[in-house]
C-alpha cells in the first residue's frame, strides 16, 4: 500500500475515533456531579429557583440529554468547541493557546526519554559485565517505583532550592523579555527540570527495553554476518543491530503518548507550566465543562496524531511494513 | 602457492556452561589449499561449525575460548593475531555463509546496501562503485533484473535467492577462502543443486579455496576434493573423497555413509533400505578419556573405552583414528 492511500485510510479512522471519543467525553461530562450553573451559583452566594432555570436555559442545559448532545457534536464538526464560561472566550482559542507549550514538554521528554534511555539500554546490552548493566537497572527501578509528583517535587528542591541551578516554576522569565535567540534558550532553561520529570519514567522503562531488545538482536543470524563481514563492534551494534532492537522502543513510545499527556497534567501543575495539562487541571476545579470537553478532544487529537508519526517512523525503520501490510 | 593457504592444527575450544567447562573442539587438524575443495561431514553438534566460527575468529564471547592449536592463514597464526588484524580478513579474504539464509540478512536494510558494505569496508569503493560491485555481484550470482533487486529488501527474496545474496556478499572482495556452512541445509532439494552449482562454479572462476561443511554425504562425493569426518569435536577421519566414500576406514564414517539413502537399488518398487546409527551423539560434559565413538560403535572393544585411538594411515593421504586399525595392523 502507498504511503498516501495510507495516510487517506488512517485519517478516515482518526474522524470516526475523534466521534467517538466527542460522545464518550460528553456523556461521561453529563453523568458527573454538578454543573457550571452550580458553580456559579455557590460563588453568587446562592439564587433564586428562577435565576437558576434561568442560568440553566442560558446555558442550554435544560434541554434533554440527546438533544444536548446533538447540539454539542454539531457545533464540534463546524470546529466550535464552545465558550469558556470561566474565561468567557472561545475554547478553542484557549487550547491552542496552551497547545505549544504541551507538545514542547511531551516532545522534549519523549525524546529525551527516548534517546538517553536507548543510549543507556544499548550500552548496557554492548557491554554486558560492566556497572552499566547496573546503573540502568537502578535507573529502571527507580523510574518506575517513584510516582511522578513526587519524584518531580524531589528534582525541585535538588535542583532549584538547594542547588538553586535551575528555575522551579513557569516557562519564561518574564522580566528578562528576551526575544529571538534568548528567548529560546530562556524556555529551554525552564524546560529542563519539568521535561526531565517527564521523562524519568519512560527513560526506566526505555532502558529496560532497548537493553532485553538490543540483547536479544545482538544474539541473531545477521548481527553474525555482519560480525562475519569485518565490521567493527560498535558498526555491529550502532549500526545493525539498533535499528532493529528500536522498534519495540518505538512501538511502546507510540503506545505511552497518552499516558505521557496524562502525566504532563501533574508535571504542567507542579512546575506552574503554562500548558494544556494545567489548564485541564485548573477547569476542572472550576466545572468549566466546555473547556474540559475541548481539552479532553484535543488531546485525543494530540494522541491520534501522535500515534500516526509513529507508524510512519515505523514505516521508515522497517521496510517489511511496506509491502506487508 | 605451494603449501596449504589455510591450516588449523590441533584446535581446541572450550566453553564456560553450567556443567563446567566443555570441550567442544578437542586437537581439530585440517588445510586446504587454492582451488581445492574441503568437505566436513558429521552429525549435528559435532563442533563443524565451531571449527569455522575459529577460523573466523567469531568464537562466541565471553563464553567460549580457544584454548589451544594454530590457525595458520599464509602462515599467519590468526589465534594470536589482533581483532584489528581479525576484521581485516574477515569479509575480505575469509568469507563465511552460513546455514539460514531466511535469517542471515539484515531486514532493515536492501540486499545492495549489505553487499556494498563488504566491498566499501574492505576495498574502499565509493558509494556509487559499491553500488556497482553489489549489481555485479547478484550478476555473479545469477540473480535476475540484478539493477532493479539491488534495492530490495531481503523479505522480498525467496530463500533460495537469498542464499543467493549470501554467497554475493561473501565474494564481493574476492576471498582466498570461503567456507561454506551448510549453505542448502534449510532449502528444498532443487535449489540446493542450483547452490551447489554456483560455488562448484564460481570456484573455477575464481580459484577460491572453499570449505564446505554439510551433512549431505551425495553433495559431498559432487563438490570436495578432501573429506574431514568430525566426531564430538574431534576429527576421526581424512582422506580424499573417493577414499572416503569408496573405502571408509572409521566405523563411524561407515555408519554415516549406510544412512545414505541408496536410490539405484534395481527394483523401482523396492523402499531404499535407511540404515541409522543407534544412539546419538554423548553431551560433550559426560565424555570419557576414550573414543566418544564407542558407546555407538558396533565393533567396540574394552580398550575403546580407555584412550582415544590417534591417527592411522590407511592410504594415500588417508588416516583414520580407530584402535581396529591397529588391530589390523597388528594381524
Ligand atoms: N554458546 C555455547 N555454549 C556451550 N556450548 C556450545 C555453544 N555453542 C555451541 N556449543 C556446543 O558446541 C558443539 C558444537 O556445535 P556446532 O554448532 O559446531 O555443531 P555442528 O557440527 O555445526 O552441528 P549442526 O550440524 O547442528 O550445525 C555442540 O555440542 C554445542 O552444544
Ligand atoms: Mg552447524
Amino acid at each position: 500500500m502507498g504511503f498516501a492511500a495510507w495516510l487517506a485510510r488512517r485519517i478516515a479512522y482518526a474522524a470516526g475515533l475523534l466521534a467517538a471519543v466527542a460522545i464518550l467525553n460528553f456523556s461521561l461530562m453529563h453523568l458527573a456531579p454538578g454543573d457550571i450553573v452550580q458553580t456559579i451559583v455557590g460563588e453568587m452566594g446562592g439564587a433564586s429557583e428562577e435565576t437558576i432555570a434561568q442560568l440553566r436555559k442560558s446555558y442550554g442545559l435544560d434541554r434533554s440529554f440527546p438533544e444536548q448532545l446533538g447540539i454539542y457534536l454539531g457545533r464540534v464538526a463546524t470546529g466550535d468547541l464552545g465558550t469558556s464560561a470561566y474565561y468567557n472566550q472561545p475554547v478553542l482559542n484557549l487550547i491552542l493557546d496552551r497547545v505549544p507549550a504541551t507538545v514542547l514538554l511531551v516532545v522534549a521528554a519523549l525524546g529525551l526519554a527516548i534517546t538517553l534511555g536507548t543510549f543507556l539500554g544499548v550500552m548496557a546490552a554492548r557491554f554486558p559485565a560492566s556497572w552499566l548493566g547496573a546503573v540502568v537497572t537502578i535507573v529502571a527501578l527507580f523510574g518506575f517505583s517513584a510516582p511522578v509528583f513526587w519524584s518531580g517535587l524531589m528534582l525541585l528542591l535538588l535542583f532549584a532550592s538547594v542547588f538553586e541551578l535551575l528555575p522551579a516554576s513557569g516557562m519564561y522569565d518574564v522580566a528578562q523579555g528576551a526575544t529571538g535567540i534568548a528567548y529560546a534558550l530562556d524556555v529551554a532553561y525552564h524546560l529542563v527540570l519539568p521535561a526531565g520529570t517527564l521523562a524519568l519514567i519512560y527513560l526506566a522503562l526505555y532502558s529496560r527495553l532497548s537493553r532485553a531488545s538490543m540483547l536479544e538482536v545482538l544474539g541473531s543470524d545477521y548481527v553474525r554476518t555482519a560480525r562475519a563481514k569485518g565490521l567493527s563492534e560498535n558498526k555491529v551494534v550502532f549500526k545493525h543491530a539498533l535499528r532493529n532492537a528500536i522498534l519495540p522502543v518505538v512501538t511502546v513510545a507510540g503506545l505511552q503518548l497518552s499516558a505521557m499527556l496524562a502525566g504532563a497534567v501533574l508535571v504542567e501543575t507542579v512546575f506552574t507550566w503554562p500548558g494544556m495539562g494545567q489548564l485541564a487541571f485548573e477547569s476542572i476545579l472550576r466545572r468549566d465543562n466546555q473547556l474540559i470537553l475541548g481539552i479532553l478532544l484535543l488531546s485525543a487529537v494530540l494522541v491520534i496524531v501522535g500515534n500516526l508519526l509513529t507508524d510512519a517512523a515505523y514505516r521508515f525503520i522497517d521496510p517489511r511494513i511496506k509491502t506487508g501490510g | 602457492m605451494s603449501g596449504p593457504l589455510l591450516e588449523v592444527e590441533g584446535l581446541k575450544v572450550e566453553f564456560d556452561t553450567w556443567d563446567g567447562r566443555v570441550r567442544v573442539l578437542d586437537g581439530v587438524s585440517l588445510s586446504v589449499s587454492p582451488g581445492e575443495t574441503l568437505g566436513i561431514v558429521g552429525e549435528s553438534g559435532c563442533g563443524k561449525s565451531m571449527t569455522a566460527l575459529a577460523v573466523m575468529g567469531l568464537v562466541p564471547k565471553p563464553a567460549g575460548h580457544v584454548t589451544g592449536g594454530a590457525i595458520r592463514y599464509r602462515g599467519e597464526d590468526l589465534v594470536k593475531a589482533s581483532d584489528g588484524r581479525m576484521r581485516d580478513l574477515r569479509g575480505n579474504r575469509i568469507a563465511m555463509i552460513f546455514q539460514e539464509p531466511m535469517t542471515s540478512l539484515n531486514p532493515v536494510f536492501t540486499v545492495g546496501d549489505q553487499i556494498a558494505e563488504t566491498a566499501r569496508l574492505h576495498l574502499g569503493l565509493s558509494p556509487a562503485e559499491a553500488r556497482k560491485r553489489a549489481v555485479e555481484m547478484l550478476r555473479a550470482v545469477h540473480i535476475p533484473e540484478a539493477e532493479r533487486r539491488v534495492a530490495e529488501y531481503p523479505h522480498q527474496f525467496s530463500g533460495g535467492m537469498r542464499q543467493r545474496v549470501m554467497i554475493a556478499m561473501a565474494l564481493a572482495c574476492e576471498p582466498e577462502v570461503l567456507i561454506a556452512d551448510e549453505p542448502t541445509t534449510a532449502l528444498d532439494v532443487t535449489v540446493q543443486a542450483q547452490i551447489f552449482d554456483l560455488l562448484e562454479e564460481l570456484r573455477a572462476a575464481e580459484g577460491t579455496a572453499i570449505v564446505l561443511i554439510t551433512h549431505d554425504m551425495g553433495a559431498t562425493a559432487e563438490m570436495a576434493d578432501r573429506v574431514v569426518v568430525m566426531y564430538a569435536g574431534r576429527k576421526v577421519e581424512e582422506g580424499p573423497v573417493d577414499a572416503i566414500l569408496g573405502n571408509p576406514a572409521h566405523p563411524y564414517t561407515q555408519g554415516l555413509l549406510a544412512c545414505r539413502p541408496n536410490l539405484q537399488l534395481g527394483h523401482a518398487a523396492a523402499r531404499p533400505q535407511l540404515h541409522e546409527i543407534p544412539g546419538v551423539v554423548p553431551p560433550l560434559h559426560l565424555l570419557g578419556r576414550g573414543c566418544a565413538f564407542a558407546d555407538r560403535c558396533p565393533r567396540a572393544m574394552p580398550r575403546c573405552g580407555e584412550a582415544f585411538p590417534p591417527a592411522y594411515d590407511v592410504g594415500e593421504s588417508h588416516a583414520a583414528a580407530c584402535w581396529l586399525l591397529e588391530e589390523a595392523r597388528a594381524a
